[in-house]
């Protein structure tokens, strides 16, 4: 019975965590970016330092109305956020912080969390193609081309560290870390980072709902909560990528004094400052430019770390 | 079909051919241009540039306003250089009336001329790599405009639409110590600008995205009558302040320098403006040099009560940020023009979009757009 | 497309029920997280870039200008000359924002037509085709002047019932007569 119990505290903790470290995501990304252009950024709401301005945001978009398109399929349309918001949560149970904090320890967690996260594409396709729209259609068929391109990197770099571990598992691998491997799985990291980056649609590869080519792609047609649900959708998968990036590549809890989470927590918001940074820096990229990036430079290198990995992992 | 079809409305999607239309509110565009196209994939078969949204029937209000209300009106065609726009129906009534135009005049109206260049290229500078998704620059960019706004609007009162000019000079004298403050002003832009270059121009997926992109061939510019930086990029070498020299660019020949390219794609165009931002700056500081050399004296003309023109017809053309801007005076001797015909440098410069779209794609569609450097009030009048 | 009558906006129940405080947390997100849809159409637009930028800024305030479609939007800010020919353009962008939605005329041109008043063209101001909430005077206005605008919307937004603007009382409709002197 502790045992039900215990799984549905982790899972109650878990899904807290997803509903309020995409807030903390979002107002780092406002002020961030707002001091990077030698301005403020939200200020009043909340009184200090507008901290509420993305509650604001929620309760405002709770009270929307909601617009479904005459020539739409309402189902498709109205499920689809629910897509691309849900994988997310479910990947973020597998990943641990600290040492045995983890909703849910799974043996195949590389895996599993990489299976997971490519659902969240069908949504964004549901999206476009439900919408009736030109150019959300445009939006979709774009990120599913993104998509396709850029899970291969994705996997051949996160399959490298499991190799050098020797296991699917997130607490074996951060188990088996050492501080040499910081630069043995460089060119990994570098490559997953930018290929999550990539499935994430963050600049610059945010061709898919490029504002100022085809409005917002997939999310043009999208109103109210639904609209804030795909929002809330990218800053998950944004925390996701910066937690699975700090837990494989970084050394996940282990740290100068302590093993603690808060070395997870410290790892993963230096890596969101990083995507913030990224988008402020960086025009986007085109299609075939992005392609070319993905096919012809990502790929190579991953490729290159997985022998580099194998002859190291077996001679020593 | 002509049916007004409007960004995110839901329509079916056709099978091969997508008949998209950009605008006429989209992002992209700056302000309410509208580009009818036909898309085969990705690609680019056919494209129309629809025009007259922001048509506001200035011509016709021009034949009701007198010379002094026509200054106010001039300014908003093209919102961004409102200074040079008010200096080519001034210049072109001085040269009715045969005006002779005090020196101090001529020299501060260079000056303002040039500074207003500045504010042109500086907004264009920004606004360009927002639409390609940089989107810092843009702020880098304001902040530097704002700068001299300040100087403007101490000036004139006005931040965007100054109405300084007059007939036979300018409004007022300057302000004591104002050209101290054009000078702390220049620094400040010259020490800053590197900062909005660097973020730019040394970032490698913007050359990607705009070197090779939008190329315009020589001919094509010759035969739309395309001016001002756009045609300098594609490599002619035309310069109404070195070429047919009105104010005091006579005397400034040797410090103005008239800015090039052969390549004619985004990349050479927005080079262009970036240098002659460089050249704008020198030529202010020359200004100031001689305007405060320059005794004292007056800034303009007495006129009398009722202005008019006598009759004749006079075409006045100035070198505007944007273009060749020109005006077609009529005047049957009353205190309202018979007819002020307006040749604005974005009209032609939109045309040439029909030829130049067809065969690129949608994403290099808004590189090409932003680098045309077009106005709307300008195309439409 | 043939035009369809859309059914006059409703507010459910919850928003008219709503007890003090609850109406208060509302107001207080729907004042504080104002998605802008730019609707920027002549020299007036340059003017709210430039109340966008770090001088003045109005993302303090909450007015967040990452609206891309007038979906995802709840303020329009008309700032510019509306001519005739834009003028269905307009009402259809403001007709596809979702409820509640507010406007701000911005410029002189938008409240009544501005130096174009005598034009063959020109709509003489937006609120002939779109309810309009504030109106922001100038020729161009400054930039302090959209901030207070802005401000003025947010107190008119904080006070707000929001039943009451979708089902206006018989009172609110009714003029007192006009006596002829």
């Amino acid at each position: 019975m502790s045992e039900v119990l215990e799984a549905a505290l982790r899972l109650i903790v878990v899904f807290a965590a997803f509903l309020t470290l995409p807030l903390l995501v979002g107002q780092l990304e406002h002020k961030v970016m707002a001091h990077m252009q030698s301005r403020m950024g939200p200020m009043y709401a909340g009184g200090f330092h507008g901290w509420a301005q993305l509650v604001a945001d929620g309760v405002k978009f709770a009270q929307k109305e909601e617009v479904v398109p005459a020539a739409a399929d309402r189902t498709v349309f109205r499920l689809a956020p629910a897509l691309a918001l849900i994988p997310y949560f479910v990947a973020m149970v597998a990943i641990p912080i600290g040492p045995g904090l983890v909703g849910r320890d799974i043996d195949a967690g590389i895996f599993f969390v990489l299976a997971v996260m490519g659902v969240g594409v069908i949504g964004t396709l549901m999206a476009g193609w439900a919408s009736a729209n030109k150019y959300s259609l445009l939006g979709a068929v774009r990120q599913v081309s993104q998509l396709m391109a850029y899970e291969l990197p994705f996997v051949l770099a996160a399959a490298s560290v499991a190799m050098a571990a020797g296991s699917l598992g997130f607490t074996d691998i951060v188990d088996a870390w050492e501080p040499w491997w910081l630069i043995w799985q460089l060119p990994a990291a570098v490559v997953f980072f930018v290929a999550g980056l990539a499935e994430l649609n963050r600049p610059p590869f945010d061709m898919p709902v490029a504002d100022a080519e085809i409005i917002f792609g997939p999310y043009t047609e999208y109103t109210g909560l639904r609209f804030a649900l795909f929002l809330l959708a990218e800053y998950a998968g944004i925390v996701l990528l910066c937690f699975l990036t700090s837990v494989l590549f970084l050394g996940g809890w282990h740290g100068p004094f302590v093993d603690s989470w808060v070395w997870t927590f410290a790892k993963a918001g230096v890596l969101a400052f990083v995507v913030v940074w990224l988008r402020v820096s960086y025009p986007r990229m085109r299609a075939d430019q992005l392609q070319k990036l993905a096919w012809q430079i990502l790929i190579p290198v991953a490729l290159a770390q997985l022998l580099l990995t194998g002859v190291v992992t077996v001679a020593w | 079909m002509t049916e007004e079809r409007v960004v995110s409305t839901g329509d079916g999607v056709v099978a091969t051919d997508m008949v998209l239309n950009i605008g006429p509110q989209h992002p992209a565009t700056h302000g309410v241009l509208r580009l009818r196209l036909v898309l085969d994939g990705e690609r680019i078969v056919s494209a129309e540039p629809v025009i007259g949204y922001m048509h506001r029937g200035a011509e016709k209000l021009f034949e009701v306003r007198d010379y002094r209300q026509i200054i106010m009106l001039a300014n908003r065609h093209d919102w961004l250089s409102a200074f040079s726009n008010e200096l080519g129906v001034v210049l072109a009534v001085e040269r009715m009336l045969g005006m002779e135009v005090p020196e101090r005049a001529v020299w501060a109206r260079t000056l303002l001329a040039e500074l207003n260049r500045l504010l042109n290229h500086l907004m264009f500078l920004g606004s360009y790599p927002l639409e390609v998704g940089a989107i810092t620059p843009v702020f880098y960019a304001f902040r530097e405009r704002e700068a001299i706004q300040e100087v403007m609007e101490e000036i004139s009162g006005g931040r965007m639409h100054f109405m300084f000019n007059r007939v036979g000079g300018l409004k007022e004298d300057l302000p004591n110590g104002w050209t101290n403050r054009v000078r702390t002003a220049m620094a400040g832009v010259r020490d800053r600008l590197p900062q909005l270059e660097n973020l730019v121009f040394g970032n490698e997926i913007f050359a990607a995205r705009t070197q090779g992109v939008g190329v315009l061939s020589k001919e094509q510019v010759l035969q739309y009558g395309l001016s001002g930086p756009i045609a300098r990029a594609s490599g002619i070498d035309m310069d109404l302040r070195r070429d047919e020299p009105y104010l005091a660019y006579g005397e400034l020949q040797d410090v103005l320098r008239v800015v090039t390219r052969t390549e004619g794609d985004c990349y050479a165009r927005f080079e262009v403006l970036r240098e002659q931002v460089h050249v704008s700056m020198d030529l202010v500081d020359a200004c100031l040099e001689r305007l405060e050399q320059l005794p004292q004296g007056p800034i303009n003309q007495r006129l009398p009560k009722v202005l008019k023109a006598p009759e004749g017809y006079t075409y006045a053309w100035t070198e505007n940020p944007l273009g060749l801007n020109g005006y077609f005076l009529v005047s049957h001797g009353e205190k309202t023009p018979h007819r002020l015909k307006l040749r604005s440098a974005s009209f032609n410069n939109v045309q040439v979009l029909g030829e130049m779209l067809p065969g690129q794609l949608v994403a290099d569609m808004v590189s090409i757009l932003g680098s045309m450097f077009f106005v709307v009030g300008d195309v439409d009048k | 497309m043939t035009a369809v009558d859309l059914p006059a906006p409703r507010v459910g129940p919850l928003s008219t029920l709503a007890p003090k405080p609850v109406r208060l947390v509302l107001n207080w997100g729907r004042r504080y997280s104002l998605w802008v849809f730019n609707f920027g159409l002549a020299c007036c637009a340059i003017e709210f870039i430039a109340t966008s930028m770090s001088r003045y800024d109005f993302i303090r305030l909450g007015v967040i200008p990452f609206a891309p479609s007038p979906r995802q939007a709840d303020l329009m800010i008309v700032s510019g000359t509306v001519t005739d020919k834009m003028a269905p353009a307009i009402k259809r962008l403001y007709e596809q924002m979702p409820e509640p939605k507010y406007v701000i005329s911005f410029g002189a041109c938008a409240n009544c037509g501005g130096p174009y008043w005598d034009s063959y063209s020109v709509t003489k101001g937006v609120d002939q085709i779109i309810p309009v909430d504030v109106y922001v005077p100038g020729c161009p206005p400054r930039p302090e002047a959209l901030l207070q605008g802005i401000l003025k919307l947010q107190e008119k937004i904080a006070d707000e019932n929001v039943g009451a603007r979708y089902r206006p009382s018989a009172k609110a409709l009714t003029r007192p007569l006009v006596r002829p002197t």
